[in-house]
């Protein structure tokens, strides 16, 4: 293994990791104030779709992301009045969520100009590398050390108890699920750029492992980060590691695919150590 | 002098029905002023507006003579007033610095040596002690209510109400607890406890009011009144009391001796408790919450595993038959929390009339359930205490708290019960309801049945029960002979000093 | 309680509006979009054909989410029971001729899905892992499995990602034709399949406990329900209708296994299940409706209207029959 090798490995592990980061803790908002989001891959889908549009109709990049996350907040606050207005099941308005980005994403980009054909303008990914870290190092910070993060931990754990403290659980899960709607919104438009142009569900899935890498870390920042790095490894590997023979075993890339969905399984089956989901999950 | 707070024609319903009604409440500061009345009769209703958790429908709230409306809790705790509710407010996934402060930080940013500092100097002044970094989730009942206290003093409220304070605490705890909320009232706090023990309001408060059905009935001071008349103003009539000691016990049904089980977090949580339960007799389990009580209920329901001793039935062994079987050879339920362990509220009542016996002959027959069997069960269970209902298919949901505990109890009395286990089965009734719950527990009994009563209220069990024993520490305790009825006794057992 | 308030029809009216409104932007009028989605589903012997075809595997597997939820579970890994119950059931099929073979093939479709929930199952029960998201690893799992071994050790001479077809004496045969419609047994199974489910639920002990599982999970315990038991009970029976969906879905209709075989199936199972409501009978009409949309939406792209109708319809869907169905009631204290 060359010095170019090991230096492919790092960027590609953090141009596969990035945009799981950024949608981790977009899905830890969320989750640490007690809402369960499986919604995230149907967020980075409307803004990666929101942007690539808005871009190339523009042709401006900022207008693209600011169009592309405010779509994605949209859609988060939709699941917001969804289960806190109209106590629907968490699970099922993810799901209604997913159709819907699913279905208008290739609606938008069938319907309005080519959108699929042309580049939309787009910003160096190295600009979200660094809103990832710094994410990061917020919200670690805001969850352990400020007044929000206490309401956040608090709502999210006992949503009736914290409503006797004075505190508006609801008010602080809309607040919270804009926040998702931000960080979800930027891995979406991360993933665009990387592809800078748009292909119906081009997201692969990439929300649930963000989603999967959540829960692996134990709804803790710094964790789901390593998490994160540790999928966008596999990935990497699998892409270098594509038709080369490994210990002498021919490896197919498939099996590559699955390995962060195995890791996850084999983590929720407490085989990694037992991580405790916040207590209010899914209370209405 | 105004009166610290004056609540005038406050009135409130839920639904159709009415919670108060046009009720008048005023507190003047100084000493601990009581509010008391059955389960029921609007005592946390009318705190509950006091500090706007609730909304009145009419009424007016003044505090130190200005009228005030409250949109939400945050305002009236904004305005000085401070309440604990019956199951505390505190979270256990927090730590206990992080409960302290909650809703009231002051600051973006936590400080966490500068409010540790304050915190600290805040126990202090009661005398409490806390390792303010620990989970919340490692306090007792006690110390919990230690760090409500201590949370109405970091939110400098002025007016505190304290809901039925002394529901999880030993005698000791409670005796303790009214010392330092005298302490407060002296120095210039007002103290407003709801309760309904009123030997805590003989001892230790000033002032009392008196609610029933949602309406003020009387407004003593202590020194006035009799723990008598408090009594009969309470209940409005005199109430029959249930038989007792008739029972004349016969062969063991229950016998669990040397029972070891693993709490929550994998201590033993029972250390090896042995007692009988014969047939034909009430016996009751007094404890303080927290002693191995649940453990204990769910090792003889067999929904906890044992992890060492034996548990006979009748005579047999079950200790490692499985829960379902337990039913089938007789044992019975009134669980604990209704809501949550009795019921199915979305299912119908004929549903619920099944739950815990669906294994049970005749309501089983080979894999099929029998539905004409399991609506005439429904029918019997609906009319032993006259369960008011609108029909036996409409949902549990549709029955109030007080009618699902009438229903849930009178279904253990089903399909010839041998072994009774009740936890708390009075829960949220009326001294009628109780003297009925009882009634039924002794006709069962009288039908050879054994039943044992899980209760923290120790006054319900001596009044109720044949004999009472105590749990303490995951060890059962005989009283000595000729103490059974003993409060003292119990109540130094309970705390584990003999 | 009343049965709805005005978030509620204010939700409806808001959801179909903008369904409308989209319609519109691409020029089509909704009122002849809704006619051709009837016409194009259900207008002529072939839509008809075509509706029931995609009808048969939403019904079978919208009837295994169905069991599931009733214990209180999201089965969203139907699509990856699916998919390894299909692929299993084609190897079978291709090894065995006859009606042995076919019913080999429906005996592992079901194996395969329910050892594919399994571990879903055992993990909720014994681990308190989140179905939902064990499932959708799961579905991901499976997903790679199935494009590995088609494109690898199963694949077809002269074809990149498909089975060899299946014989044709282990084909689920047709009970009725009037060409181009076909009514294949494989649809009437379904139907009995939904007698079979109704009749466990409401009228066997076993039923009775699932049902509290689901209803009321810490009641179930206490009232002497081996409540981790009937999770995984309930998951794997789950997985397993889902694996047999797709094997008849090979045997009825399809008789070899490719990628991209399943159209989301597996998904649109979960509409079925929510909206079929309390009852399995419900997931008749339910199937139905979905197996009508799906044909429906690709013969409107006729209009120019692209496909993702269906998703978005899909959402709508979900969303509005949620808010009324699915709203908890307050607690009352």
């Amino acid at each position: 293994m060359t010095d170019a090798w090991v230096w492919l490995l790092v960027v590609n592990t953090v141009t596969l990791s990035s945009p799981l980061v950024l949608a981790a803790l977009g899905g830890l908002c969320s989750e640490r104030s007690g809402v369960i989001n499986i919604a995230l891959e149907g967020l980075m889908l409307t803004a990666a779709c929101v942007t690539a549009t808005v871009g190339v109709v523009t042709g401006s990049a900022l207008l693209g992301l600011a169009a592309g996350v405010g779509a994605a907040i949209v859609m988060s606050l939709l699941h917001a009045l969804l289960t806190q207005a109209f106590s629907i099941d968490h699970i099922v308005s993810g799901m209604a969520i997913n159709a819907l980005a699913i279905g208008g994403t290739n609606f938008l980009a069938k319907s309005l100009a080519d959108v699929s054909q042309e580049k939309a303008p787009v910003f160096d990914v190295k600009l979200y590398w660094a809103l990832a870290i710094v994410a990061v190092v917020w919200i670690a910070f805001y969850l352990g050390r400020t007044r929000g993060g206490l309401h956040l931990t608090a709502v999210g754990n006992d949503p009736d108890k914290s409503r006797q403290m004075g505190l508006d659980p609801v008010k602080v899960r809309y607040l919270a699920l804009v926040g998702t709607g931000v960080l979800a919104g930027l891995a979406g438009t991360l993933i665009l750029s990387n592809a800078q142009s748009f292909s119906d569900g081009m997201t692969g899935g990439r929300g649930f492992i963000a989603l999967a890498a959540l829960i692996l870390g134990g709804w803790r920042p710094w964790h789901a980060l390593g998490a994160c790095v540790l999928f966008g490894l596999f990935s990497a590997l699998q892409i270098q590691l594509q038709g080369q023979p490994i210990l002498g075993l021919d490896v197919p890339s498939d099996a590559w695919t699955a390995l962060p969905y195995l890791v996850t399984i084999i983590a929720l089956a407490g085989f990694l150590g037992r991580n405790r989901p916040p207590s209010g999950l899914g209370r209405p | 002098m105004t009166p610290v707070v004056r609540m005038s024609g406050v009135t409130h319903s839920f639904g159709a029905l009415a919670a108060l009604e046009s009720v008048d409440f005023e507190v003047a500061t100084g000493s601990v002023y009581a509010l008391v009345g059955e389960n029921g009769a609007g005592k946390t209703t009318l705190m509950r507006v006091l500090y706007g958790a609730l909304r009145p429908d009419a009424g007016t709230i003044e505090v130190e003579g200005v009228e005030r409306k409250w949109r939400s809790s945050a305002d009236a705790i904004a305005h000085g007033i401070g309440m604990v509710s019956q199951h505390y407010s505190i979270i256990p996934e927090l730590t206990c610095l992080q409960n302290l402060v909650l809703g009231a930080e002051g600051s973006f940013v936590i400080h966490g040596d500068a409010f540790r500092e304050r915190a600290t100097r805040l126990g202090s002044k009661m005398g409490f002690a806390f390792d303010w970094d620990a989970e919340a989730s490692t306090l007792s009942p006690a110390g919990a209510q230690k760090l409500e206290i201590v949370k109405l003093l970091w939110r400098e409220s002025k007016i505190m109400v304290l809901d039925e304070p002394t529901a999880m605490l030993s005698p000791a705890d409670s005796d303790a607890l009214y010392a330092s909320l005298k302490q407060l009232a002296s120095e210039g706090a007002t103290v407003i406890v709801v309760t309904h023990r009123i030997p805590e309001v003989m001892q230790h408060c000033g002032r009392v009011t008196v609610l029933r059905g949602g309406v003020k009935v009387a407004d003593r001071a202590v020194a006035e009144t009799s723990a008598h008349e408090l009594a009969e103003l309470i209940v409005g009539h005199s109430v029959s009391r249930s038989p007792q000691g008739a029972a004349d016990p016969g062969e063991p049904m229950l016998e669990v001796s040397g029972l070891v089980v693993k709490g929550e977090r994998k201590d033993d949580a029972l250390k090896g408790a042995s007692f009988v339960v014969r047939s034909g007799e009430v016996v009751g389990l007094a404890g303080v919450d927290g002693n191995g009580q649940r453990e204990l209920f769910h090792a003889l329901v067999g929904t906890l595993p044992a992890a060492g001793g034996t548990v006979l039935l009748g005579g047999s062994d079950v200790t490692r038959v499985r829960s379902r079987d337990r039913f089938v050879r007789g044992v019975r339920l009134i669980p604990e929390d209704r809501h949550e362990e009795g019921v199915v509220e979305d299912w119908s009542l004929v549903d619920n009339a099944a739950l815990g016996l669906q294994h049970v002959p005749p309501l089983i027959n080979g894999v099929w359930a029998d539905l004409a069997r399991r609506q005439a069960l429904a029918l019997r269970v609906a009319d032993r205490f006259k369960t008011k209902h609108q029909g036996l298919h409409r949902s549990m949901r549709s029955l109030s708290g007080g009618n699902q505990q009438r229903f849930v109890a009178a279904r253990a009395l089903e399909l010839d019960p041998r072994v009774i286990l009740a936890f708390q089965p009075t829960r949220g009734l009326d001294i009628d309801g109780t003297a009925q719950v009882y009634a039924s527990l002794r006709e069962a009994a009288r039908g050879g049945a054994g039943v044992l009563v899980v209760s923290f209220d120790l006054d319900e069990l001596l009044e109720n029960c044949d004999r009472t024993i105590v749990i303490h520490a995951g060890r059962v305790h005989e009283p000595t002979p000729g103490q059974g009825h003993d409060r003292q006794a119990i109540g130094r057992l309970m705390v584990g000093a003999s | 309680m009343k049965a709805f308030g005005w978030k509620q029809v204010a939700l409806t009216v808001a959801a179909f509006g903008f369904v409308a409104l989209t319609l519109i932007a691409v020029g089509v009028m909704p009122g002849e979009a809704a006619m051709e989605l009837v016409r194009g589903s259900m207008g002529t012997k072939n839509a008809w054909n075509e509706t029931l075809k995609l009808t048969t595997p939403l019904l079978i597997a919208g009837l295994a989410v169905f069991i599931a939820l009733r214990a209180g579970l999201f089965n969203i890994g139907a699509e990856g029971q699916l998919l390894v119950g299909g692929l299993c059931g084609t190897v079978v099929a291709l090894n065995v001729e006859g009606v042995l073979g076919t019913v080999l093939a429906c005996l592992a479709g079901l194996v395969a899905g329910g050892l594919w929930a399994l571990p879903a199952g055992l993990i909720k029960a014994y681990r308190n892992g989140h179905e939902v998201i064990t499932t959708i690893m799961l579905n991901n799992i499976a997903a790679a499995l199935v494009a590995g071994l088609v494109a690898g050790p199963l694949r077809q001479e002269g074809m990149s990602t498909s089975t060899e077809v299946v014989a044709e004496s282990t084909w689920l045969p047709s009970l009725y034709e009037n060409v181009p419609f076909r009514l294949n047994i494989a649809l009437v199974g379904a139907l009995l399949l939904v007698w079979g489910v109704a009749v466990w639920i409401k009228r066997t002990v076993a039923g009775y406990e699932l049902s509290a599982t689901g209803a009321n999970p810490k009641a179930a315990a206490t009232a002497g329900v081996e409540v981790k038991r009937v999770t995984v009970r309930a998951m794997t029976v789950s997985g397993a209708l889902s694996g047999l969906a797709g094997a008849v879905q090979v045997l009825a209709y399809e008789h070899n296994f490719y990628v991209g075989f399943s159209s989301g199936f597996g998904f649109d199972a979960l509409g079925v299940a929510l909206l079929a409501g309390g009852s399995p009978w419900g997931a008749i009409p339910s199937a139905l409706l979905f197996g009508a949309l799906s044909k429906g939406t690709t013969s409107i792209q006729v209009l120019g209207v692209p496909k993702g109708l269906s998703g978005i319809l899909l959402g709508v869907i979900i969303i509005v029959f949620a808010a009324y169905r699915y709203r908890r009631v307050k607690s009352h204290d």
